[in-house]
């Protein structure tokens, strides 16, 4: 037993050194990925406002949400929870998310995001990718056709973030470029 | 006696000749001895200033400029001083001179490259103030109508709306980082929903019609 205990932590620590060796960027280029990572975080709070609020035409949000798939990874998931069931998390694909979200049963919509930051910060991973955890605050109000708040709440969710470098051809130029894509999106605590 | 007293005046003679002649050689011997001990003198003085002087500028603790330096080198040189510890200064006072001439020319270059770079930012930020311009309205619109208006207007500029469009998001040793390349259609709708534009445009490339083919910006 002491010896698969001893045996674990080697390998941890190997890995974990392995992962520093591996993280050549220098600091200003790696705050340039941070900050462009977190960008595209508050580019989905926008999206999401956006698609949620009933203000916004059938078209335009159906364009949004196109642009809002376009930030994740290909099979992700968004969790949603309500203060009805707090325990009840329920997960759904990207594009079904946004659309339940633009169908929402509520005559206004306000959704406000806070409190961006990194719970923990972008590691590079064996295979060159650099992922990362983004922790947001979201408000959600919604309002009924007298304009009364009927349902609000805060949640905390988790966004796993995905950075790659990678290259493209663009007018016979090799362009270098950080591709950003966000992963699942889970549901930490839900509170009113 | 009397013969002593009569020779007296002869014997007093000789002895003032002899007196005047033996003082006047070693006034004469005197004389040059102190000139050149005066010129030990002054030529040890030069030694010890010279080696102050080149030691002082390898240090580079003189407040001399490198015209100046080269000037007292030159002179030291001239005076011939032949001590091994002064050649060996001469020979790396040389050295230091070459390089810090080197250094100063490396710095002037790069500080005319500066300018010029400058110079270039500020005609070229100029030249794109009205793309900028017109961006940063489509971004302040109050309406979706009045930004989706704006596109359109704006996208009459571009040679299609698959134009191209590459973020620079930090600069290193040359080489740009860019986000995922997106197209002028897909960018000028995000500034829409974004309400903000942050970039400045980089380079702008035309095809013959003078539209544009490609945008260039950099995140400020």
């Amino acid at each position: 037993m002491k010896i698969s205990y001893l045996w674990i932590a080697v390998l941890l620590v190997s890995f974990s050194l392995s992962a520093t060796s591996q993280d050549e960027l220098s600091p200003e280029r790696k705050q340039a990925v941070d900050s462009l990572a977190l960008e595209k975080v508050r580019d989905l709070s926008k999206y999401i406002s956006i698609i949620g609020s009933k203000e916004t035409p059938w078209s335009e949000a159906n364009r949004v949400i196109d642009r809002a798939e376009e930030l994740f990874m290909p099979d992700s998931e968004i969790g949603v929870s309500s203060l009805n069931n707090p325990e009840n998390i329920s997960y759904y694909s990207v594009r079904k998310y946004f659309e339940r979200l633009m169908r929402l049963n509520y005559k206004k919509v306000e959704i406000e995001w806070y409190n961006i930051e990194y719970m923990s910060n972008l590691q590079k991973q064996p295979d060159g990718t650099f992922v990362g955890v983004i922790t947001i605050f979201q408000k959600f109000k919604g309002y009924d056709a007298e304009g009364r708040l009927v349902y609000q709440d805060t949640t905390k969710k988790d966004i796993t973030v995905f950075v790659k470098r990678k290259e493209t051809q663009i007018g016979g130029r090799l362009i270098g470029f950080w591709d950003v894509l966000l992963g699942d999106m889970r549901v930490k605590e839900t509170s009113k | 006696m009397s013969l002593l007293v009569k020779n007296a005046s002869k014997i007093l003679m000789i002895i003032i000749a002899t007196t005047i002649l033996t003082g006047g050689f070693t006034s004469c011997k005197s004389k040059k001895k102190i000139a050149r001990e005066k010129a030990a003198a002054e030529y040890e003085l030069k030694v010890k200033q010279a080696k102050s002087d080149l030691t002082a500028m390898l240090n580079g603790t003189t407040k001399w400029s490198l015209d100046e330096q080269d000037s007292r080198l030159n002179a030291i040189k001239s005076y011939n001083i032949d001590d091994p510890e002064v050649m060996d200064l001469i020979s790396k006072v040389e050295a230091k001179i070459s390089m810090d001439r080197a250094e100063a020319e490396r710095l002037a270059e790069e500080e005319r490259l500066k300018r010029e770079e400058a110079e270039r930012k500020l005609k070229d930020a100029s030249k794109y103030q009205e793309i900028n311009n017109q961006l940063a309205a489509i971004s302040t619109s109050t309406t979706i109508d009045a930004a989706n208006k704006k596109i359109m207007l704006s996208m009459d500029q571009f040679a299609s709306p698959d134009v191209p469009v590459l973020i620079i998001i930090s600069q290193y040793g040359g080489v740009n980082d860019y986000d995922r390349p997106t197209t002028i259609s897909k960018f000028l709708n995000y500034l829409k929903d974004k309400q903000q534009y942050k970039y400045n445009v980089e380079s702008v490339k035309r095809d013959s019609l003078g539209k544009i083919t490609e945008l260039e910006l950099i995140k400020k």
